[in-house]
């Protein structure tokens, strides 16, 4: 049994794949608090915030999340901020991540029903209680879905951290190639760790909705 | 970063830009077989095409990339790296250019073919003058998403050594380490390379518009 699980390097692979559970878990968090800000800018500075948030939001989807992970890795170290590869990444994942979540933000702020906030105002409540009691949890319960593809998404795109040594799923079945020279099984390890993870997700993101849908 | 850089690096777009044409084709062909088992009657086809659908949709392109390259090498077949490259990028972007004509399929009313069906016209007729304009426009906008999807996704190819973009702008920020400007480059002319595609995508969908059906169809649905 334990020879088994030396030979086919077990242990190291299931502490990559804690590591990638964990940076997808670190930039998925960084991502929705960043678009939470980016759509809380929209609705708050007028024009302005809207047009400053649509031109950042366009930036970053017409490029490829590598083009953010070589900024940050090779880039913040030239002006004095020395990160770790890995938070390097979750952040250039988090700006990147931020664009998308903030247009899912927005669509399910489009289709939240409009009388609702004429009734908030008939019975006088605040700005602040209309966005943090109205706005915010009909937000939540509208992007679960889509919310649940993008994370499927972010969990691929840590993948892409192996290109600046971080030590995930990738990086460990490159390394377990190198070291026993077996062509197929190391990465076809590592894809089906990645399967597992995205079961989980999806069977996470289905619970979260029952949940919110039961209120 | 000087001139020569600055050729360099839009030689390699021209390389970016034929990786991604080549793959939107043959993930378009890969994805219109996938979607062939999907709607064919044997629940075992429908099957295999979810666990495709699944697979695909749950793998990271990186890994899928790295396994065409080494089954390539496994089936000691030799095709060098653009097209190990531009084979990897079909097949990851087969699944989501299948689930966009599929949904299209599935955007159509049932009374369509109904209709169809009282005229009795052939069935390749149907195909060509029902089914296969429909699919076109209902699909058209989801398609372009994908395919901008696709431009920036045969940057993952880069990591894997395939001479493009991304390849290009890290060699030259190695080289003379100047990481704002090349990557400013860099992202501009993959901007540039979307931005454009997305207009091109949106000016064919007013002018199919115009032509009148997909308003309709839209209008259908709605007095089901």
């Amino acid at each position: 049994m334990t020879d088994w699980i030396g030979k086919y390097y077990l242990i190291e692979y299931i502490q990559a794949c804690g590591w990638a559970a964990v940076l997808a878990v670190a930039a998925t968090l960084g991502g929705v608090v960043w678009a939470g800000a980016l759509f809380f800018f929209t609705t708050v500075f007028g024009r302005i915030g809207r047009v400053a948030v649509a031109a950042y939001v366009q930036i970053f989807r017409n490029t490829p999340v590598l083009l953010p992970i070589y900024l940050v890795y090779f880039g913040f170290p030239m002006i004095g901020i020395v990160w770790p590869a890995a938070v390097c990444g979750c952040f250039a994942i988090t700006l990147q991540q931020g664009a998308y979540v903030s247009e899912i933000f927005r669509g399910s702020y489009k289709s939240i029903d409009r009388n609702l906030y004429d009734a908030a105002q008939s019975i006088g409540l605040s700005g602040w209680q209309i966005f943090s009691k109205i706005t915010v949890p009909q937000v939540i319960v509208y992007s679960l879905p889509s919310l649940g593809s993008q994370v499927v998404l972010i969990l691929k795109d840590t993948s892409l951290l192996s290109a600046i040594t971080v030590a995930e799923l990738m990086m460990q079945a490159k390394r377990t190639q190198e070291a026993t020279g077996a062509i197929y099984w190391p990465f076809l390890m590592a894809a089906a760790m990645y399967l597992f993870l995205t079961l989980f997700i999806d069977y996470f993101f289905a619970r979260a909705q029952k949940a919110v849908r039961w209120r | 970063m000087n001139s020569n850089d600055l050729i360099m690096l839009l030689k390699a777009s021209g390389y970016s830009i034929t990786l991604s044409v080549g793959a939107i084709t043959g993930g378009t062909i890969l994805a219109t077989l996938l979607v062939l088992l999907a709607f064919s009657p044997s629940r075992i086809l429908q099957f295999i095409y979810r666990v495709c659908m699944w697979v695909i949709r749950g793998t990271p392109w990186l890994v899928i990339a790295m396994l065409v390259f080494l089954s390539l090498h496994g089936m000691s077949i030799r095709i060098g790296r653009y097209y190990a490259g531009w084979l990897a990028l079909s097949i990851c972007f087969s699944s989501l250019f299948a689930e966009v004509i599929r949904g299209a399929i599935i955007a159509i009313p049932e009374t369509v073919f109904d209709s169809t069906k009282s005229l009795a016209l052939p069935r390749l007729i149907v195909l060509r003058k029902v089914l296969i304009p429909l699919v076109l426009r209902q699909g058209l906008p989801p398609y372009i998403n994908v395919c901008v999807m696709t431009v920036k996704g045969s940057s993952i190819l880069s990591v894997i050594g395939v001479w493009e973009l991304t390849y290009a702008s890290r060699e030259i920020i190695e080289r003379n380490l100047t990481v704002f400007q090349t990557l400013f480059a860099a992202a501009a002319i993959y901007f540039v390379i979307c931005f454009i595609l997305d207009r091109l995508g949106r000016n064919l969908e007013t002018r199919l518009a115009a032509r009148g059906f997909a308003h309709d169809l839209a209008e259908g649905k709605q007095n089901d």
